[in-house]
């Protein structure tokens, strides 16, 4: 589980690792990535919202 | 070491010869406002870390190439991945762009903020001039680019003010803030002064709020800059600041003119003067379309010199003057041209270029079809 949000937020910045990504590919299930991937993108959408808001006071 | 000493001189030769001030004509006004010293200041600061990072990137490349040239017997670094690295050249720009975007965004906040402001002035595009209202004191401008056609056409020196010149500048005071409301009658013009830092789009059917305080008296000049037509060119915008004194004489002034105006449309007016004025009227609204000479540009534009079935039909010509024509570039003009003037302009038409109905048209009948 936390493998599959690094790896996510990996994928976010841009940068992630070779071997790691190898190990993504041939242990994890698409599913959780698709799904962590969803939560996370919604959480940083909430964030970017919060952060507008309080610049706006 | 040498060759370094040379390049700094070479750039310094170089920006002595473009120097990137804004007196030279090269930048982007600094202009008269906090809002457009602002703009200005950001332009720069942006302009300058883009150097920075030019000169540092391809300062490297450069570098690299030459001095790991394989004919020196460079060997390619085989690596796939250095995450570190990867890492650092993906958060140095996230950190410039945020550092970047911080004070961009605390100036368009204030760009933005059209509150509490000292006077409302309401700016509607026309095809093609500008029409100023000054809200609540019941003074409306037109604003028509005043450069001569001989100008235009090359037969005549062009001016100093070519093209950015008009009969009525907005008159505004320095040091108040002054609220923009711009929308449009026809279609889509936008009103630009960039000493003001004010560039705002003029959409029929929306008002869009902008603002500016002018911190200098003085003439500022700008244009209209979206693409409207035939003479998009030639509705420049001209803002006129001066100090509050001088702009509450004015302000005065011109009430009293529009009390006159109005007073107008009561009395029996002669045919002379109202060929004389319609004549004005004509060369600053109705030329651009219907050509100096009453011969229109057909088939788009009518004509109106000889136009035997229109001079058979008082009640129509008015009507077309004051109601428009819908779904064509004839617009009304009931909203935009006062009483006596549509009087004016209509019996010009109906006496000039050899139409000789000898009709008079009172501006009291116009005013009762408007408002009856
Ligand atoms: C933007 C271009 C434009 C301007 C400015 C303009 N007109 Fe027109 N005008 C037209 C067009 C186009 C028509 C033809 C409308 C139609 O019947 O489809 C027309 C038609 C007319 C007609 C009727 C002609 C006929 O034979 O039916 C009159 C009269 C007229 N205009 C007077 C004026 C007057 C007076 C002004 C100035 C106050 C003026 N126009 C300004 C475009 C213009
Ligand atoms: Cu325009």
């Amino acid at each position: 589980m936390w493998d599959v949000i690094k790896s996510v937020l990996a994928a976010f910045f841009g940068v992630q690792q070779d071997q790691r990504r190898r190990k993504d590919f041939e242990q994890g299930k698409p599913g959780a990535f698709i799904l962590i991937g969803i939560l996370l993108a919604f959480l940083l959408v909430v964030i970017v919202f919060a952060v507008a808001l309080m610049a706006a006071g | 070491m040498r060759k370094g000493f040379a390049l700094a001189a070479l750039l310094a030769g170089l920006s002595g010869q473009f120097p990137i001030s804004h007196a030279t004509g090269w930048n982007m006004p600094v202009g008269v406002s906090q809002v457009s010293r602002d703009v200005y200041d950001l332009h720069m600061i942006i302009f300058w870390i883009c150097v920075v990072i030019g000169v540092v990137v391809f300062g490297v490349m450069f570098y690299s190439l030459f001095r790991y040239r394989r004919s020196k017997g460079a060997k390619a670094a085989e690596f796939h991945e250095h995450t570190t690295v990867e890492v650092v050249w993906t958060a140095i720009p996230f950190l410039i762009l945020v550092a970047m975007a911080i004070p961009a965004t605390a100036t368009l906040k204030n760009m933005y903020d059209a509150s509490e402001a000292d006077y409302d002035v309401m700016i509607t595009g026309h095809q093609w001039r500008w029409q100023y209202d000054y809200m609540g004191e019941d003074v409306t401008l037109f604003s028509n680019m005043s450069t001569p056609k001989a100008q235009i056409a090359g037969t005549e020196e062009k001016g100093e003010h070519y093209l950015l010149e008009v009969d009525e500048p907005l008159v505004l005071p320095v040091d108040r803030k002054i609220r923009l409301l711009t929308t449009s009658a026809d279609v889509i013009h936008s009103w630009w002064v960039p000493d003001l830092a004010v560039k705002k789009d003029a959409i029929p059917g929306f008002v869009n709020e902008s603002w500016t305080r002018i911190d200098e008296p003085g003439i500022y000049r700008g244009q209209c800059t979206e693409l409207c037509g035939k003479d998009h060119g030639f509705m420049p915008v001209v803002v006129h600041a001066m100090e509050q004194e001088q702009f509450d004489a004015w302000l005065a002034e011109r009430k009293q003119a529009a009390a006159a105006e109005a007073g107008g449309v009561d009395r029996e007016w002669g045919l002379e003067e109202l060929v004389e004025r319609g004549e004005k009227v004509y060369a600053t609204v109705c030329a651009s379309c219907h050509q100096a000479e009453g011969q229109g540009l057909p088939p788009t534009f009518p004509a109106l010199a000889g136009n035997q079935a229109l001079m058979d039909d008082l009640d129509r010509h008015i009507d077309v003057v004051v109601n428009g024509v819908s779904g064509s570039a004839m617009a009304s003009f009931s909203g935009t041209l006062s009483p006596v003037d549509i009087a004016a302009v209509v019996t010009f038409e109906r006496n000039a270029w050899g139409n000789e109905t000898g009709d008079v048209v009172q501006p009291a009948d116009i005013q009762a079809l408007i408002a009856p």
